[in-house]
């Protein structure tokens, strides 16, 4: 599923580029683009979305009046071509921050912390029709942003600073680290079991002393980390 | 044999290579963009002129950083940079103090519409051998 958002922009070239790179993702769905503060107030008065792209300075009101003004708190990238805002940015919580005009790559960054910090006041967490964070994750492999569900993930090992996400079909690398990882997959069926392993609890086939296996691999099981798994499986 | 083709080289007035990680090689969204930015930079200029005729330096501010967003788009990094002091200066200046600031920016943002004009007829010329 797509993140969904607006962009309020009063600069039509610059709504035009965002559209642009947000079709080209195919990762960002746009509802609708808005050349002030009003109306993209009366608009979210009726409809939610996950994400916000937000310019600052706009004629009447600026970004952070209707920052102030809303309701609820969707996902927010700032797109400015001043770098003063960048205290305010820090202040209202704001994921990320596009100086104006900015490259493909440099929005596809943006798109790409969002699927590593999931919003912990995002609509889609407030409305329990579209838990799309739940579902699945974004995670850069190869250049380019690729969705994994959770469900298809056997498990995670660190690899100095990479991660190596281990699937039935596929492999995946990416730049970060398992504590990171941690904290966006725990509480869920995934668990740490040893410092360079998280296993998917549901994906376990069988486990032999210290070792667990999933689909022909082996996963040690570190000290001190067998009490929480053995706590977290269902032994009759 | 194919004839392979050059690709297009941006007018050395511009950021070419900031245009180029822009727009990616493609030379018909640029033709867009340069054609956008012909249509509504006069829009845009218009609320500068009002505002410096009203001595409105706030309006006047606003009116020149929307320019300099757009100028961004074109590759003028520079006149991006000049845009900026300007900007900075509508908040602490008397429209007096402002006023050879202005005629240089007036001056800097002609040249640059003529050099976008003469672009964006290169890109159509491009574009159109290219089709």
């Amino acid at each position: 599923m797509k993140i969904s958002c607006i962009i309020v922009e009063d600069i039509q070239i610059a709504a035009d580029f965002l559209r642009k790179f947000c079709e080209k993702s195919d990762l960002v769905e746009v509802k609708g683009h808005f050349l002030n503060v009003m109306d993209a107030l009366e608009y979210l008065d009726r409809e939610r979305v996950d994400l916000l792209f937000l310019d600052v300075e706009m004629p009447g009101a600026n970004g952070f009046e209707l920052l102030d003004r809303l309701t609820y708190s969707p996902m927010i990238i700032l797109t400015t071509s001043k770098t003063e805002y960048a205290f305010n940015a820090f202040q209202y919580h704001v994921n990320d921050y596009l100086k104006k005009p900015f490259t493909y790559k440099r929005f596809i960054e943006a798109i790409g912390k969002l699927q590593l910090q999931p919003a912990e006041t995002s609509p889609a967490q407030q409305l329990p029709a579209t838990q799309t964070d739940t579902e699945f994750l974004f995670i850069k492999a190869d250049d380019k942003l690729t969705k994994i569900r959770k469900d298809d993930i056997l498990f995670l090992e660190s690899m100095r600073d990479y991660v190596k996400f281990v699937t039935s079909s596929k492999n995946y690398m990416t730049y970060s680290t398992l504590k990171n990882m941690e904290e966006k997959l725990l509480g869920q069926t995934f668990l740490k079991v040893h410092r360079s392993y998280i296993v998917n609890l549901s994906k376990i086939d069988d486990i032999r002393g210290n070792t667990i296996y999933i689909l022909g691999n082996q996963i040690p099981i570190g000290k001190g980390h067998k009490e929480d798994l053995e706590a977290r499986l269902n032994i009759l | 044999m194919q004839k392979i083709r050059p690709p297009f080289v941006f007018d050395e007035n511009l950021n070419s290579s900031f245009l180029e990680e822009l727009f990616e090689g493609d030379t018909n969204y640029a033709e867009a963009v340069f054609e956008d930015f012909i249509k509504d930079l006069p829009v845009y200029w218009e609320r500068v002129e009002t505002a410096y005729h009203n001595r409105n330096l706030p309006i006047l501010g606003t009116s020149v950083h929307t320019c300099k967003t757009l100028f961004g788009y074109v590759g003028f990094t520079d006149l991006q940079e000049l845009c900026q002091q300007f900007e900075n200066k509508c908040s602490v200046n008397s429209p007096e103090e402002l006023r050879v600031d202005y005629i240089l920016l007036i001056q800097r943002k002609e040249r640059a519409q003529h050099i976008i004009e003469k672009e964006y007829a290169r890109l159509r010329l491009f574009n159109g051998d290219k089709d």
